[in-house]
């Protein structure tokens, strides 16, 4: 049987899934509280304001009463997520009557934030403890542009960013292919290869089904699977998880491209921060006194749920009708992720050129992927001039490929049993009827007197037969 | 065996919104002493409402619109990248005072009677102006609406360009909501949130403003399928004369061009064409009544 293991979306599934001690701590930091706002349905975020300023506990029927009778199946998702996450509390009073109150830290950083979230400038900086909880919008302040020389353009960044994470993705599909070394440890690689990667004794380690589907997917899903795995991962090397979300969430409200100091962050925040680079979320920068980061657009997207598409790159695949494949890349992890469904034909410094065939697609299938991934991917990474046509792969091409995956599909196998020489056409003819009425009837021909079954029902069936004989 | 269930949303969350606030910032309205709300505290209950809209997205958007009495200009646009967000409130109220004293200095050469109305029309349209270009800008937009924070009453010689920007509005569904804090209930508000879907709402405690604004006009409109809102009770349908700007319950309308007229006039001061008799007279007449216009 497939073991069916759903991924935790986003962030804050992981965050509704920590022990209600953590996440009322988790709740101190105005950021965390801001971020799990912003990743509520939209619902729960109006309930959420709309309830900001009222102190008292508002009755659930009362609640009941904002919604339309079609929003009701809403209304119900968006106060169990609410709960889910211990924004809301449910109090059940003694007349039975149900009643909602907000968390009270939660609410607290958010008023402020509403309250002061914009004007920073008439706070007294002297008072720590206000910076601590109105400094609403910046986790931290960047540093003045005098000190860090040498920042890189946006474009510089973001190619930056992209480099690295192909450099980790190659690295951890075939760590030889990689021309440069991750800092991570081999047993972390490891951590990050589980699931993705199997090996036998003595020989390279394959791709599994799910590391081929991995390879297919956009990403901010890619990317969101290693944090999962870094986080999950996080206990063992005796850092606590809350303390990383938080700083992950923190992280990702710094502004792109801007400079932040090191000095400000706590000494495990500056041992998880070099892994961060390593993934390319943030890029360490060392001055003649100072060094500072600065995070790329894939830290600033973290808290952002996966398929945030303003995100999404620009696509560099063209198809053609004819069954050819044009990737305008350099990049080898592309030119891999292609190999893994067609046949790769030659390659120019800027051009890989390839072709869909038969049996470049059998080996992928056989691999696990299937037609909807292959498919998804080529739209998905349709070159800029082709995805404005619809659709952007030509029509002949996706049902092609749908057509060759069902080819392997023609068969289905199911364990059964066969009944012949029958003492009679009564017994024959109950017996049909018997395995009709189970729902195990596969085949019967009934001047053979020949029956097949479905092995599930074997033991009913002798049962019955005894039951006949007698 | 592994099998993966990644869940996609496919499209871009259906709750971002852009949020055009027209905020009236008419001093002859602001200066009537019984307003039961300073115009500092109801910058603050606005200015704690945008903090809340941009804080329930990331992606939300919020551009205000100062309507003042002689002129409109924008004051604050969220996606600007030249404002850091620190210094959004003292970039908008800095703005904003540039923008009263502008006006301020437009308005002395006419005098003006009582409180005066604002120039809704013009701010109504540069909203409507910003939000095309937003639906230019590629197929990925936030969800536009606009919200007037209006307490001046109406001016009916704006009758004709109002009608216009909401009948725009409505072309291309962007929902009007209106908060009156004025004493009257505005009909220009009425008809456009009535015309567009939107949300009129006079409030009855404007301590409480921000209340009401969280609760009513922070919703995106996504959530307005499945969220009771304040229905509209009646809305004051009469229009106002193109002659005298005078709002009149009956009159005469252009056959042509649909203009209206408080008085009879021999020709459409609109469109040119030539009126016979008022009606009350013999039914003859008629036919020269349909008299087409010459050019």
């Amino acid at each position: 049987m497939p073991q069916v293991k759903i991924i935790a979306k986003n962030f804050m599934d992981m965050v509704a899934s920590l022990p209600a001690m953590k996440l009322d701590k988790l709740y101190e930091n105005a950021f965390i509280c801001e971020a799990i706002l912003r990743s509520l349905p939209p619902l729960a975020k109006k309930y959420v304001l709309q309830m900001l300023y009222i102190d008292v506990p508002v009755p659930a029927k009362s609640m009941e009463e904002w919604v339309v009778a079609d929003g009701f199946s809403k209304h119900k998702v968006a106060i169990d997520r609410l709960i889910q996450l211990r924004v809301l509390t449910e109090i059940v009073d003694r007349k039975k009557e149900t009643t909602y109150k907000l968390n009270s830290t939660f609410q607290i950083n958010l008023q402020k934030h509403i309250v002061y979230g914009w004007c920073l400038t008439q706070i007294d900086y002297r008072d720590d403890l206000l910076i601590g909880y109105c400094s609403g919008v910046l986790p931290r302040e960047p540093m003045p542009s005098n000190i860090t020389v040498r920042l890189p353009s946006l474009e510089d960044l973001e190619a930056y960013a992209t480099e690295q994470w192909e450099c980790f993705l190659l690295h951890l599909i075939s760590s030889t292919q990689a021309e440069r070394t991750t800092n991570f440890s081999s047993s972390m690689m490891k951590v990050f290869q589980r699931g993705l990667l199997s090996q036998r004794d003595k020989e390279a380690p394959r791709l599994t089904e799910s590391g081929f589907q991995f390879l297919l997917m956009d990403t901010n899903a890619q990317l969101w699977y290693i944090i999962r795995e870094y986080i999950t991962n996080s206990e063992e090397r005796g850092v606590d998880s809350a303390n990383l979300i938080s700083f992950l969430l923190e992280l990702s409200f710094h502004v792109t491209g801007e400079a932040y100091n090191s000095n400000t962050l706590t000494d495990f925040q500056r041992n998880a921060i070099k892994d961060l680079a390593d993934l390319g979320l943030v890029k360490l920068q060392q001055g003649r006194k100072e060094s500072w980061f600065i995070p790329t657009k894939l830290a600033t997207n973290l808290s952002i749920s996966l398929s945030d598409s303003s995100s999404r790159k620009q696509g560099f695949v063209v198809v053609e009708t004819n069954f050819r494949i044009y990737a305008y890349s350099t990049s080898k992890l592309h030119c891999e992720i292609l190999r893994l469904f067609s046949r790769i034909e030659y390659q120019l410094p800027n051009l890989i050129v390839g072709a869909i065939t038969k049996e470049s697609l059998y080996d992928a299938f056989e691999n696990g992927i299937t037609a909807e991934q292959i498919i998804s991917f080529l739209q998905q990474n349709a070159h800029p001039r082709v995805a404005e046509r619809i659709p952007s792969v030509p029509e002949n091409v996706t049902d092609q490929i749908r057509l060759w995956e069902s080819d392997l599909n023609r068969i289905e196998m199911t364990p059964a049993h066969l009944y012949d020489e029958f003492p009679s056409r009564d017994v024959f003819e109950a017996a049909c009827d018997f395995a009709r009425e189970y729902g195990g009837m596969l085949w019967d021909d009934s001047k053979q007197m020949r029956l097949v079954v479905k092995a599930d029902i074997l033991m009913q069936m002798r049962e019955f037969l005894r039951s006949q004989k007698q | 065996m592994l099998l993966f269930l990644v869940i996609f949303d496919s499209v871009i969350a259906d709750d971002v919104s852009l949020l055009m606030v027209l905020v009236d910032t008419n001093p002859f309205f602001w200066s009537t002493t019984n307003n039961a709300l300073s115009f500092s505290k109801f910058l603050s209950h606005v200015l704690a409402f945008l903090n809340s809209t941009l804080l329930l997205n990331q992606l939300n958007q919020v551009v205000v619109i100062a309507t003042g009495f002689n002129s409109c200009d924008y004051v604050y646009d969220s996606s600007s990248n030249s404002v850091a967000p620190n210094q959004r409130t003292e970039r908008l109220l800095q703005k904003l005072e540039e923008f009263v004293i502008k006006d301020e200095q437009l308005s002395k050469e006419e005098s003006a009677d009582g409180i005066g109305s604002s120039l809704l029309s013009g701010s109504l349209s540069m909203a409507l102006c910003y939000i095309q270009r937003v639906f230019r800008s590629g197929p990925l937009h936030p969800q536009p609406r606009i919200l007037c924070l209006h307490g001046s009453p109406d001016g009916p010689q704006q009758y004709v360009a109002i009608m216009n920007a909401i009948f725009s509005a409505q072309r291309s569904m962007v929902p009007i909501d209106s908060c009156v804090i004025g004493a009257q209930h505005s009909a220009f508000l009425q008809q456009a949130s009535y015309i567009t879907g939107g949300v009129y709402l006079k409030p009855q405690q404007l301590d409480g403003l921000f209340q009401y604004l969280a609760t009513v006009f922070a919703t995106d409109l996504h959530s307005r399928n499945f969220l009771q809102l304040p229905k509209p009770v009646g809305v004051d349908f009469r229009a106002s004369c193109f002659c005298h700007k005078n709002t009149i319950d009956m009159g005469y309308i252009c056959s042509v061009c649909l203009s209206i007229f408080c008085k009879h006039h021999k020709k459409c001061s609109t469109c040119g064409s030539v009126f016979g008799q008022a009606q009350t007279n013999a039914p003859s007449t008629s036919k020269q009544k349909r008299k087409s216009p010459d050019t």
